[in-house]
């Protein structure tokens, strides 16, 4: 693969990230402590990243949005937010969603 | 301990199966090789964050994009490593490199439900270490299964939309109040509105718009609540 390097570097620079995130306070072993401020954007932030990834994957399709029962991944996403909400289970969330996605792939798209 | 911590991880594995075949086809799919999506369950270890590269990676965002993103999303490890470390403060640098490295959520909710910080048992970690032991095989295994089987199956089954929806599945018990689902929904439209922005950025004005509502969010129900308690 021609841009081996990219994917050795998003490999390398990914696992430094996640360990720092693991490790801030475990590793140094010390009394520090989260200020209150830090803990609030903590309490916002990773729900905010993952429904701002999860929206467009769902609603658009080539950069514009196809909000629409036809979409497969429109409804598959739907169906998969109904499924979390209902159940809590990421199992039957991911078995439910792709099969919403696979019903409209073969029957309306 | 170290059996307990085994046995009471089973229950997690079961659900961690399928996330990581997700992740394994996810991976592979967007474009890395077989060995660097080996590597990348092996030395990352962390779902969402590996699910949520995964977009970028197929866009071709920016290295820094990506890596501003797997931080974002694994904050909440930050929050777990404040509220673990009192637990493993007498242990070993090593040790407790080790058990930074190996946790994960399931772990870590079972492990603090489990034991009180004030609780003197010296061997505690090794229930934490056994438990997140099996769960780390899990995630390798079913990993490499996605990695080295998911390439048989069709493109027209639309597989990597898998990643979405495990997303949407863990995305659900972080939304604990209302202020965490409106800063989640501000961010959801952001990043529908600036889906064309240039490196991806839109995904970052995402976050700081949601969690700036979030937090505006709830210090309005905290002002409301304020109110009716003087009411």
């Amino acid at each position: 693969m021609s841009e081996s390097w990219y994917g050795w570097l998003l490999v390398a620079g990914a696992s430094l990230v996640v360990f720092f995130t693991r490790a801030v306070f475990i590793l140094p072993g010390a009394r520090l402590r989260l200020p209150p401020a830090a803990e609030k954007i903590l309490r916002y932030a990773p729900a905010a990243a993952l429904m701002a990834i999860v929206v467009p994957d769902t609603a658009m399709v080539h950069g514009a949005w196809v909000v629409s029962l036809y979409n497969p991944r429109f409804v598959g996403g739907l169906a998969a937010f109904a499924i979390a909400a209902a159940t809590r289970s990421v199992t039957l969330t991911i078995v439910g969603g792709m099969a919403a996605l696979t019903l409209v792939r073969l029957f309306l798209a | 301990m170290l059996r307990e911590g085994i046995l009471g991880a089973t229950s997690l594995l079961l659900g961690m199966i399928p996330f990581g075949i997700v992740a394994g086809v996810a991976m592979v799919s967007a474009g890395l090789t077989h060995g660097q999506a080996v590597a990348m369950g092996i030395l990352v270890f962390a779902g969402s964050a590996q699910l949520a590269v995964v977009p970028l990676l197929v866009a071709k965002a920016p290295l820094w994009v990506m890596y501003a993103t797997a931080l974002v999303v694994n904050l909440r490890y930050v929050i777990y490593s404040a509220v673990l470390a009192p637990y493993f403060g007498h242990l070993s640098r090593l040790w407790r490199a080790l058990l930074a490295y190996i946790t994960v959520d399931g772990m870590f909710a079972l492990f603090i439900g489990r034991f009180a910080v004030d609780e003197r048992r010296s061997d505690r970690h090794w229930y934490y270490f056994g438990g997140s032991l099996l769960l780390w095989l899990g995630w390798q295994v079913s990993s490499w299964i996605g990695i080295f089987v998911g390439a048989l199956i069709p493109k027209a089954w639309m597989l990597e939309f898998a990643s979405t929806v495990s997303l949407i599945g863990i995305l659900m018990p972080l939304f604990y109040d209302r202020a965490v689902v409106a800063g989640a929904l501000a961010a959801g439209a952001v990043a529908l509105a600036a889906a064309k922005w240039p490196l991806n950025l839109g995904l970052l004005a995402a976050v700081a718009a949601g969690v700036a509502v979030g937090l505006a969010a709830s210090r309005l129900g905290a002002t409301r609540n304020a109110q009716k308690g003087a009411a």
